[in-house]
């Protein structure tokens, strides 16, 4: 029995578009697609690939030990180095490379008097506590509670 | 049976059967070299998803709302410059009640100028009439029935087993119906890369057992980053958990967020 040649075509058609859509999928889709879900798995590790800025903690307590022993005796102990310092990742890897040069005006930041805060926070009105005055002429930010 | 095997249609087979074969490596050649995008070299090595689970807690009664974490994410991230956060902190000023309106409360005024990373103007009303005032630091709420994922057409953001809700920028074609479909408006359109972006955990960072950005700058621990898999002696979380009464933001949307408040107040969204 021969087939129609006209149903041949429709056979060869179907069996070219379906195969052409295989062969797309087959080299198209990335190897870890689907290895945790409907996703590619290999993005997770893209992701977490991307450059650190922060350094941490730890990073600064390998050289600067001690700043960081006497910053944990006092009401600072809570605050990360680079909160103040500015980002250190650049300098951890090498050394060479200087931190931010701190003037100190940051300090308002978070001890502005602001009525959203919680008043347990120490809270001054820079206008009213010694206007022009440093803060650090009077206050150790390494040790804040070892004030006049 | 009309057809004979001949040796001629014999050796037909077997040629048709051996390039057949041969082809099968060449496809996986094939397949390799259109594989072959950027590998990254500098991932983190040893680090399981499925092995952790992360949380985040947040306690509004501690936060100040001095904008370091919304700084320090911009930095960490490379947010580009402009109205465009990651994490943000939002000023609630809750005025008091007219008298005699039969009110509990008066108006709630919500605003986050620069995602509160440069400080706050004056209160909108006089201090004399606020109520109850406080911050409230937002970011991805980390759901566990995830709206950004179930809309996105391209299967570019998803659930990683980990518990983070990610883009995968290389599939991400910038339709936006995440960012639509995002109750808490964690996520926006990046100028530069015309993809979606959003709070990844700091996943670069957690990865290599850092602290995400913005916990790590908190300077009162406002802020709780925790691996529920993995919980530590003295576990922060469990603290968290036992001193406070937490909720989630707009639960009643069915998102089961693992972004935990305490100290949340009815009019925070």
């Amino acid at each position: 029995m021969r087939l129609p040649p006209q149903v041949v075509r429709l056979l060869l058609l179907t069996v070219g578009i379906v195969g052409s859509y295989l062969l797309a999928k087959f080299l198209l889709t990335p190897a870890s697609f689907g290895q945790y879900g409907f996703y590619r798995g290999d993005a997770l590790m893209e992701i977490a690939s991307h450059p650190i800025a922060l350094a941490g903690r730890k990073a600064c307590a390998e050289c600067h030990a001690e700043e960081v022993e006497q910053l944990a005796k006092f009401g600072h102990k809570n605050l990360s180095c680079e909160g103040c310092h500015g980002f250190g990742q650049a300098h951890a890897d090498n050394p060479d490379v200087k931190m931010e040069v701190l003037n100190y005006s940051h300090c308002v930041k978070c001890h502005e008097a602001n009525p959203s805060r919680p008043k347990s926070h120490k809270q001054v009105n820079p206008k009213d506590h010694f206007p022009g005055d440093k803060c650090t002429e009077c206050h150790i930010p390494h040790a804040p509670s070892e004030v006049p | 049976m009309k057809d004979r095997l001949t040796r001629r249609s014999l050796l037909g087979k077997l040629g048709a059967l051996a390039a057949g074969l041969a082809a099968l490596p060449a496809l996986k050649t094939a397949k390799a070299a259109v594989q072959k995008v950027l590998v990254s070299s500098n991932a983190p090595k040893g680090y399981d998803p499925t092995q952790h689970k992360w949380v985040m807690a947040i306690d509004i009664n501690q936060c100040i709302g001095c904008g370091s974490c919304v700084e320090a994410c911009k930095k960490e991230n490379k947010v580009p410059q402009g109205p465009y956060f990651r994490t943000w902190v939002e000023r609630y000023v809750i005025e008091k009640p007219k008298p005699g309106s039969g009110e509990a409360r008066g108006k709630t005024h919500v605003d986050s100028p620069d995602g509160g990373m440069r400080g706050y103007p004056a209160t909108p009303v006089p201090k004399e009439d606020i109520l109850h005032s406080f911050f409230v630091p937002k970011l991805c709420n980390l759901c566990e029935h995830s709206p950004c994922v179930q809309v996105c057409p391209v299967g570019a953001t998803f659930d990683a087993p980990d518990g983070a809700v990610l883009i995968d920028p290389k599939y991400c074609i910038g339709c936006g119906f995440c960012i639509q479909a995002c109750p808490y408006g964690c996520r926006f359109l990046n100028p530069v890369t015309h993809v979606a972006e959003k709070c990844s955990l700091c996943y670069h960072r957690i990865t290599r057992g850092l602290q995400p950005a913005c916990v790590e700058v908190c300077p009162t621990q406002s802020r709780i980053f925790s691996d529920l898999k993995n919980p530590v002696p003295n576990d922060p979380i469990q603290a968290f958990y036992a001193k406070h009464r937490v909720t989630a933001l707009k639960p009643h949307l069915g998102t089961d967020p693992r972004v935990l408040y305490a100290g949340a107040d009815r009019e925070v969204q």
